[in-house]
């Protein structure tokens, strides 16, 4: 089956705040009168996504993936635009919706804090009329793919932060949700943890074909994870499309490593046009080289110079989003 | 009928689980739960305390004598029991989750916001002090001659008035999605509490109207210990029941408009 | 040295302004929070005393006509409004949800952050304090009002409100023990409201449980403030500050003890 889980066209959000200016004076200033203002935080957004596709939401803090998010679960209601979720409104949160959908989010528990995880599982079980039987095997399932059978009665108050994490994916898979949103659900954990979560999503989903929305600051997440990216900066949609595309974004060109056995002339025609950045004592430079040139500059390096060891560095993804984040003008005017 | 009962033995089965969630909580923090009966023995000890000591001053207070006043205040503190150890925390809860955000998984369950919101949080050490208001109850009733379908109606008298109370609460806590900060709203709510904690002629008459129509608080107590004790009739019970019907359709409203303002603050 | 002071005394400024404009931030709130429920406490009072003298046979109850009655209670509204308004809700918060370890990292004290903010809260209240006054002279409630005994009691009330603060930050600390404090908070609110007289005058209590009141600080918060504000107190002032003062120490240095205990528990949890 390869129809559209989630569709909104047009989808914004604005929230109304107001200044506060600091001491007694400015609180009591605006105790009595507050200016409002209007912050958009999403605006005109617009996406389609398939069923079974894993869709990696990207973009710094504030920009408005949590919104989105929050949209798209029915949490919050837009203010304006279209969205539809297995068919459903979202904010309309029929109870069919709520059946089909799960969110888990890496800064918030819905898990019990004082009881072991165990608990807070059976009363899901309860929430979603999950039978029995398949409560059990579910439970199986899911607990051996995360390896936590064994903390299962443990209170989720002594938990580690990684153990608890898993807890609350597991809490939010329990009724095998169609769609699967999860906002930075590897927040704060350390890389072992990261890639055993990586690692059991990806299983977990080419098992069940589960649809997953993701936000995450780590790039190593949307790598391993995402075969799709939607960029959004300061509310709207600046980027829409495979993986491997976005990782273009800056034109065919690679980073390259060098390190040499000694300080090499820095002064060589050779690196005048692959803008090197060297390091204080001159034995290690990394360049930036065209995906037409790789193979010829590799190779005059390597028979020119005392090189001990190369690479072409491992997440090209996470130097487009920096290089975007610091000039999003390389994505062109945003069209109003 | 069979659509009624598979809905009911839902919300049943979820009951159960924050039943079991909670005492298992409870017990597990067993300082607290010894606590609580002190708390509330307190609370009952000062509610009698006050009263009585009025009536060592004098014969009656309104209509009422020394016993017919206690046996009201002894159903109201039925009443207290049971909303403090049911349905109070939930309250508080709220105030908190909303300034925190942390109402999104509560919005996402099948049972709809407003179940997992104000059924979930108990507070199971109050359960102990459960006789204390009946038996101070059954003590002054016995005194005053209640009849054998007064002592049958009793239970059924104050769940109702647990209904009553709660469902203007839970009206008014939609005001949270306002204010941004609960515990002003919480405040309010206790107000109400102890307005409706007196008997109704206490009160001036536009006082007593407010609270009897606008917000039906005096209908709480009052009403049933009324009809009970013959100085009203049967009529003031269906104005008890229309309030409660009322109310809850309020509630389905307000909170409606309500929830299309919550923010979700992050973290 | 003085530098030192400055700098000191430029924190506290400093917090005590940061607080109040925290408290003034929920505009709501500060009215229906510390307003709202005496208003409601006096009301119902006030139409329960009406009523109890419409119907009692006597004018006058162990000394209090109704009119007197109605000012005793309005005073024991004002008295709360000085003396009760700080709560240790945040403080008990502060130390459950781990955020202390934040504080013990300030250069700055733990209780010299709380004791900043009753500062702040006590401001505020005092301002609405006047108006009250004001506004309940005018509409007849306060006959006796004199502008020496409104000084003296306002001072010894301010008093009051250091006592409760104790009482407050003795309990709150017990967080580091207990789950939920503010129960204890409640029940002491109850009870010490009971025995304090601000439900009824302690005139009305039995004789043999007012004399052991006395043994208690109960009567010094809400009846004998009451009383020096009404102008008929009959006892010493100096005595009942010098009880007052004695029970501050009292719960000073056993909130000392609590919160040393408490800390090493604390951060032996390692949170």
């Amino acid at each position: 089956m390869n129809d559209t889980v989630i569709r909104c066209q047009g989808l914004t959000k604005n929230f109304r705040n107001y200044l506060q200016p600091p001491g007694v004076v400015g609180s009591l200033k605006s105790f009595f009168k507050r200016e409002y203002r209007t912050v958009p935080a999403v605006t005109e957004f617009s996406f389609d996504a398939p069923r079974g596709q894993i869709l990696g939401l990207l973009g710094p803090n504030g920009a408005g993936k949590t919104t989105l998010m929050k949209m798209l679960t029915g949490i919050i209601a837009p203010s304006s635009g279209e969205v539809r979720v297995l068919g459903y409104e979202p904010f309309r949160r029929p109870r069919d919706f709520r059946k089909r959908i799960a969110l888990v989010m890496g800064q918030k528990s819905q898990l019990w804090w004082d009881i072991p995880a165990l608990e807070s599982f059976l009363l899901l079980r309860s929430y979603y009329e999950i039978p029995p039987q398949e409560f059990k095997i579910r439970l199986e399932e899911v607990s051996s793919l995360l390896g936590i059978e064994h903390l299962l009665q443990v209170h989720v108050r002594k938990l580690s932060l990684g153990e608890r994490m898993k807890m609350e994916l597991m809490a939010c898979l329990l009724h095998n949700p169609e769609v699967l949103f999860l906002d930075e659900p590897t927040i704060g954990l350390d890389l072992v943890s990261q890639r055993n979560i990586r690692d059991f999503l990806l299983e977990y989903q080419r098992k069940h074909n589960t649809t997953i929305i993701l936000t995450s600051h780590y790039m190593a997440d949307v790598q391993a994870l995402c075969s799709r990216i939607v960029l959004i900066l300061g509310g709207r949609k600046r980027f829409d499309g495979p993986l491997l595309e976005f990782e273009k974004i800056l034109g065919g060109e690679k980073f390259v490593n060098f390190s040499f056995s000694e300080p090499v002339v820095t002064s060589d025609s050779i690196w005048s046009n692959l803008a090197p950045e060297w390091n204080n004592d001159k034995t290690q430079v990394e360049l930036r080289i065209s995906d037409h040139d790789f193979r010829a500059t590799a190779k005059e390096i390597l028979e020119r110079f005392p090189v001990t060891d190369m690479n072409t560095e491992k997440l090209p993804i996470e130097r487009v989003m920096e290089t975007l984040l610091r000039k999003p003008e390389l994505l062109g005017a945003v069209d109003e | 009928m069979r659509k009624c009962l598979s809905f009911l033995r839902y919300y049943l089965s979820v009951y159960r689980r924050y039943i079991s969630n909670n005492v298992a909580r409870a017990l597990s923090f067993r300082i607290n739960f010894i606590l609580l009966f002190f708390v509330d023995l307190a609370f009952y000890g000062s509610s009698f305390g006050s009263v009585s000591f009025i009536f060592d001053h004098v014969d009656t207070v309104g209509p009422w004598s020394r016993q017919e006043f206690l046996f009201f205040v002894a159903f109201m503190m039925a009443v207290d029991q049971i909303h403090m150890s049911l349905f109070m925390m939930s309250f508080w809860e709220l105030s908190s989750d909303l300034r925190e955000g942390r109402l999104d998984f509560s919005l996402l369950k099948p049972t709809g916001i407003l179940f997992p919101v104000f059924f979930r949080h108990m507070r199971i050490g109050s359960m102990i002090a459960f006789p204390v208001p009946w038996v101070v109850m059954w003590y002054f009733g016995s005194e005053i001659g209640l009849g054998f379908v007064d002592w049958l109606c009793l239970p059924l008298f104050v769940v109702l008035a647990v209904a009553l109370i709660l469902v203007v609460e839970i009206l008014l806590s939609a005001a949270m999605f306002w204010t941004f900060e609960g515990v002003g709203i919480n405040f309010i709510r206790m107000q109400l509490q102890s307005i409706s904690r007196w008997p109704d002629f206490i009160y001036g008459y536009l006082f007593q109207k407010t609270f009897t129509f606008v917000i039906p608080v005096l209908l709480v107590g009052s009403a049933p210990v009324h009809y009970l004790l013959g100085s009203s009739s049967y009529m003031i019970l269906v104005a008890m029941l229309m309030a409660i019907l009322v109310v809850s359709l309020l509630v389905n409203i307000v909170w409606k408009i309500a929830l299309r303002r919550y923010e979700s603050a992050s973290s | 040295m003085s530098n030192v002071l400055q700098r000191e005394l430029s924190k506290w400024t400093q917090t005590v302004q940061i607080s109040s404009a925290n408290f003034l931030a929920y505009k709501g709130d500060v009215l229906l929070q510390v307003i709202g429920p005496a208003v409601v406490f006096f009301l119902i009072k006030y139409q329960l005393w009406s009523s109890i003298y419409d119907f009692a046979d006597a004018e006058v109850i162990k000394g209090y006509t109704i009119q007197s009655m109605i000012e005793y209670q309005a005073w024991v509204m004002l008295v709360g409004f000085i003396s009760q308004s700080y709560n240790s809700r945040h403080l008990a918060e502060d130390i459950r949800l781990g955020r202390i370890s934040s504080y013990l990292l300030y250069p700055f004290e733990f209780w010299h952050f709380h004791t900043a903010r009753f500062i702040a809260f006590q401001l505020i209240q005092l301002s609405i304090v006047a108006v009250s006054v004001v506004a309940l002279y005018i509409s007849g409630f306060l006959p006796s009002l004199t502008l020496s005994h409104f000084v003296i009691g306002a001072l010894y009330t301010s008093l009051i409100g250091l006592l409760w603060f104790s009482i407050h930050f003795a309990l709150g600390i017990l967080a580091f023990w207990l789950d939920e404090t503010w129960m204890l908070r409640v029940t002491f609110i109850i009870i010490a409201n009971f025995f304090s007289g601000a439900v009824l005058p302690l005139e009305l209590f039995p004789d043999a449980l007012r004399s052991l009141l006395y043994l208690l600080p109960f009567p010094y918060m809400t009846y004998v403030p009451v009383k020096i504000f009404m102008g008929v107190y009959e006892g010493s002032v100096l005595y009942a500050i010098s009880v007052v003062l004695l029970w501050i120490t009292i719960l000073s240095v056993l909130s000392r003890l609590i919160w040393a205990r408490g800390i090493r528990l604390y951060t032996a949890a390692g949170m």
